[in-house]
């Protein structure tokens, strides 16, 4: 596997790469990336955020702190507990809002989109700009 | 796999619940750790029988992602479900009928919330295996120095056929773990933290393998001398069994050399006396008649269903009279999921999620093809797991 450097043995065989890196769901490839560099930044976000806290909670406790005292720090179950609510908060804050995505779009609406000489409620350039068959696009080059 | 979460979604009292139907016969999480040697990498110690991982950071970015994998499972799962509800009976298809892929597809692929939903969730999949993968292949002798002191250490022992032959249906990234399960050095490393996540915490310290041993059906007449895991993957339920079936000898065979290594590494760090070796479930080379018990857990989704009916045949060849099959995967006696959305879901895991197999074996019918490999099949077996009112298993007719 490319990547290691070490001459010891790996035990490894070839394999089959998937080709799941050239998925696009989001009609552009560009908009698939930014979607996963959102969320790593939300990791890279709630892992400083975490760290500070412990930061805190040392300092409170012990009031000096190290960089092995970080890293070794065990966070007690209270303080767990209460990182994971403010975590799901802040990933609640940070990305509820597209589980929200047209969620007030009726049955109706959604008819109407499908047939937009019917009516209403959905611009039809929507549908205009944005290309391809779903299934296929989703489906990539399967 | 979105769906593993349900059938999986034990939590710490099912050892409790279901260690009660077997009495007194029940694996634990307690350990005595063996310190096995100075290479040992642990720079941030253990919680119990896990290792954390290496540093603070990369602990709490995948603290991250398991909060934002319950997110995507729930909140996600729940709004891509109702859009797509609506969807269908906006053009007046029940959605709860099945549809073929190809037309749910075509009615449902193009909404943008089902879009986003698939691709946040794949998205914080490649984050999951990237980190892990970057940590351990970042410091890469040290980890492999571990793993070789362990290689040649009990308890257990340890197998290893570097010149086996692979058919290419093991060979692909599974899960799109890099490398899958053969291809990777560290395939067992990255595979135990990053399904850690995936279980959304609930199987750190093993609780949902322990629950499985823990149901494991014995045979009629109790003799339980020889135990056998097929694609024992990191050696969880192995190590398991061993707890539980303490006077056995339990064997894991997995066709990745790099998850024996990491599960035997384990097992002897853990010091438990379990045998890993890197063999073919369908070409276990053991003797005929010689198990009491085999079993795997969620390894026939991921194999062809050619591969599926060698592999029973041969379960059934190394099982002594009156030995016990027990598979535990998708589906097994369970029925098939019906409607749109589960539909969709089992196609996109199968295609983006890396597991080329699955659809296949959502047709396979496992009864059948037991009772063709000669076993006496009981559709209605104990449950593998809270929430599952059966479990298949199969009896090698005496």
């Amino acid at each position: 596997m490319a990547g290691s450097k070490s001459s010891r043995k790996m035990y490894t065989a070839d394999f089959i790469k998937s080709d799941t890196e050239q998925a696009v769901f989001l009609d552009n490839p560009l908009m698939d990336d930014m979607m996963t560099s959102i969320i790593a930044l939300g990791a890279e976000v709630w892992a400083n955020r975490r760290r500070t806290r412990t930061i805190e909670l040392l300092f409170e406790k012990e009031g000096t702190i190290t960089r092995n005292m970080i890293e070794g720090y065990v966070l007690t179950e209270e303080e767990e507990a209460e990182l994971r609510k403010e975590r799901d908060a802040f990933i609640q804050l940070t990305y509820g809002h597209i589980a929200r995505t047209g969620e007030d779009q009726t049955a109706l609406d959604i008819s109407a989109k499908d047939n937009p000489g019917k009516s209403s409620g959905v611009d039809p350039e929507d549908e205009t700009t944005r290309s391809g068959d779903a299934g296929m696009r989703m489906g990539g080059g399967s | 796999m979105i769906n593993r979460r349900n059938l999986f979604g034990a939590s710490a009292a099912t050892a409790s619940f279901v260690g009660a139907l077997f009495g007194s016969k029940k694996a634990s999480a307690a350990i005595s750790s063996s310190k096995f040697n100075a290479a040992d990498v642990e720079p941030r110690g253990s919680n119990g029988r896990l290792e954390r991982l290496p540093r603070q950071h990369l602990e709490a970015q995948h603290d991250f992602i398991t909060g934002f994998r319950v997110f995507a499972n729930r909140d996600m799962n729940s709004a891509a479900r109702r859009r797509i509800a609506n969807i269908m009976r906006a053009k007046g298809i029940d959605p709860t009928k099945k549809l073929p892929t190809a037309d749910v597809l075509k009615h449902v692929g193009n909404d943008p919330l089902v879009a986003a939903s698939a691709r946040m969730w794949l998205s914080a999949q490649q984050i999951n295996w990237k980190t892990l993968h970057d940590e351990f292949h970042g410091n890469a002798d040290a980890y492999l120095a571990e793993m070789e002191a362990a290689d040649n250490v009990g308890p257990g022992t340890l197998e290893l056929n570097p010149d086996m032959a692979m058919p290419d249906y093991v060979t692909h990234e599974i899960h799109i773990q890099p490398g899958g399960y053969v291809g990777d050095p560290f395939a067992g490393h990255i595979y135990h933290y990053g399904t850690n996540n995936f279980f959304e915490g609930r199987n750190d310290q093993d609780e949902l393998h322990i629950a499985l041993a823990n149901a494991m059906p014995e045979p009629e007449d109790g003799q339980v001398m020889r135990v056998l895991d097929q694609g024992c993957s990191c050696g969880q339920l192995s190590v398991a069994l061993k707890q539980r079936f303490s006077d056995a000898e339990v064997w894991g065979i997995d066709v990745g050399g790099p998850m024996v290594r990491y599960a035997h590494m384990r097992a002897v760090d853990i010091g438990v006396d379990v045998n890993f070796a890197q063999r073919l479930a369908e070409d276990s080379q053991f003797p005929d008649n010689h198990f009491d018990l085999a079993t795997n857990n969620i390894m026939f989704h991921e194999v062809t269903t050619e591969a599926a009916h060698q592999i029973l045949a041969e379960s059934y060849r190394v099982l002594r009279p009156g030995g016990v099959y027990y598979p535990i995967d998708f589906y097994t006696g369970n029925p098939v999921p019906k409607g749109v959305y589960s539909t969709f879901r089992q196609w996109w895991d199968s295609r983006w999620n890396g597991e080329p197999w699955r659809l296949g074996y959502a047709k396979f019918d496992m009864a059948s093809a037991m009772r063709k490999a000669g076993f006496i099949v009981n559709e209605d077996g104990p449950p593998s797991r809270r929430g599952s009112r059966r479990n298949i298993m199969g009896v090698k007719p005496a």
